[in-house]
């Protein structure tokens, strides 16, 4: 039965909150839609951090709300702890303003 | 409940609260307001650091933003306090607060001969009108006179997921079952799911206003030349789970549900009457979009927080409500309601907004507030470009 202090607000999306800590190693299975999925938590994860569920390569979007939160910055694996190590923003970026923001954002 | 009991002004408006508050229209004039206020009992000092040196829109926004505190429906009457000669005139506000038909006094420290004399007539001022307020009597007014803000505070991954719902419930209960308006802000923390915000304008023109006030906060921004990653999300939010300013913004637009917007109304303009939603155009610092929405007319505010927040309005009452169990017990004395046990399924979001909806009612009818209790407040007014 999935856990419901793991939850995935769409469907589509390719992050779960964790709402309660989490284990390195332990096998957690959450509610994605109608299904389940279970992941094997790679590493410690806090009260309101998230994991991943499924692969998310360099570059691509993170999605969560159905709708993109950034990109990730390097390989994100099934049960890693996704947060501003691995993820970065596309907005209020004048460090990189006009690098193929638009593209980006609203995928 | 359709009705509360409130305070009737001349301009028509109703008041959940009668307040005097003693304004300083420059710097420095806010030594003087703070001692008057520490003076007379149940006075309200309003002090900021501007009001000169400032360019027209700033100076207008300055301007607009005291006269919403000295006007607003929760406010019998003001004690203006000028220096000397400023760009933001004390006599000239003092004037415009007249105009509501409420008692409105002005002191210029200049005029007094030095602030001894300023005093002396601020405190002289004070004193009469608190106790011609404390007269007043409360009447019977429906609800469709109130004005919902919404805000939040120290957001976490459960803004979200939990509490922001609530509050989303509680002011489209106002605003479909009342007739009541409701007010939520801060356009940065729109980035990430602005097309959808703007799809629920009620009109093209406002459609297409809202998504150019965001470009224009995100150019802003850019043209900085900085990351502003840190600065949005911030410390904290990230402490609890947030990741990027967008993921932040896709939480924080729940709080103001799904329904129709009215209209986006500048920094500190007046939340027009007809019923709905509307939003004002602030940044995501949360004095400064909260004293905005103040002076829009906002009779009550809640911050919906995750962490926890000291956030608060001296002229609105602030109620807070939090979905995350550790904040409840972090900051008690912050909480005014606590809805975690719908954060998982243990109790519903309808039973959520049932709890905010019953505080809500306590607040407006005369109930303090967990900041008011604690004479908490805040007050900056959102500076648009640079001093002079």
């Amino acid at each position: 039965m999935a856990d419901k202090y793991i939850q995935v607000v769409q469907p589509t999306d390719n992050v779960a909150t964790a709402l309660r800590a989490l284990e390195a190693g332990e096998a957690v299975t959450v509610a994605v839609g109608d299904e389940e999925r279970t992941v094997e938590v790679n590493e410690d994860v806090r009260f309101g951090h998230k994991i991943a569920i499924e692969e998310v390569g360099t570059g691509d979007t993170v999605t969560k709300y159905g709708k993109s939160i950034g990109n990730a910055i390097e390989r994100i694996a099934p049960g890693d702890w996704v947060h501003v190590h691995n993820v970065e923003s596309n907005y209020g970026r004048g460090d990189i303003a006009g690098e193929n923001r638009a593209e980006a954002i609203h995928e | 409940m359709s009705e509360f009991l409130g305070y009737e002004r001349d301009d028509g408006s109703i008041g959940i609260r009668n307040h005097v508050p003693i304004i300083a229209t420059a710097p420095y004039a806010n030594d003087t307001v703070e001692r008057a206020a520490d003076i007379v009992e149940n006075t309200i000092p309003i002090t900021h650091p501007l009001g000169r040196c400032q360019t027209k829109p700033d100076v207008f926004q300055t301007y607009r933003t005291l006269l919403g505190y000295a006007t607003h429906p929760n406010t019998y009457g003001a004690v203006v306090v000028a220096h000397a000669g400023e760009i933001v005139d004390g006599d000239e506000l003092a004037d415009d607060v007249a105009e509501t038909g409420r008692p409105s006094e002005s002191v210029n420290v200049h005029r007094e001969k030095g602030v001894m004399n300023a005093l002396k007539a601020t405190v002289d001022a004070a004193q009469g009108m608190v106790r011609d307020a404390s007269a007043q009597r409360r009447v019977p007014a429906d609800m469709s006179n109130l004005t919902f803000g919404i805000n939040c505070a120290t957001s976490d991954t459960t803004s979200g997921l939990c509490q922001h719902k609530a509050t989303a419930g509680a002011a489209w209960r106002l605003i479909d079952e009342h007739g009541g308006r409701g007010v939520f802000a801060e356009t940065p923390e729109f980035f990430g799911g602005e097309r959808e915000l703007a799809e629920r304008a009620d009109s093209q023109e406002v459609e297409q206003k809202i998504l150019d006030r965001v470009e224009w906060w995100d150019q802003r921004l850019q043209a900085t030349g900085y990351d502003v990653r840190g600065a949005q999300p911030t410390p904290d939010n990230m402490d609890g789970g947030l990741t990027t300013i967008e993921e932040k913004s896709l939480g924080a637009l729940v709080k103001s549900g799904d329904g129709p917007i009215q209209d986006i109304v500048d920094y500190g303009a007046k939340i027009p009457d007809e019923s709905g939603m509307y939003i004002m155009d602030t940044p995501g610092h949360g004095a400064e979009s909260v004293t905005g929405i103040g002076a829009g007319g906002a009779h009550f505010m809640i911050i919906s927080t995750g962490q926890g927040h000291t956030l608060s309005n001296a002229v609105m009452p602030t109620i807070k409500i939090t979905g995350n169990p550790g904040s409840a017990e972090r900051v008690p004395e912050e909480t005014d309601v606590d809805v975690s046990e719908a954060l998982v399924g243990e109790q519903s979001f309808d039973w959520a907004t049932d709890q905010l909806w019953e505080e809500i009612e306590e607040v407006v009818n005369g109930k303090l507030t967990m900041s008011e209790a604690l004479g908490e407040s805040q007050f900056a007014i959102h500076r648009i470009g640079p001093s002079t």
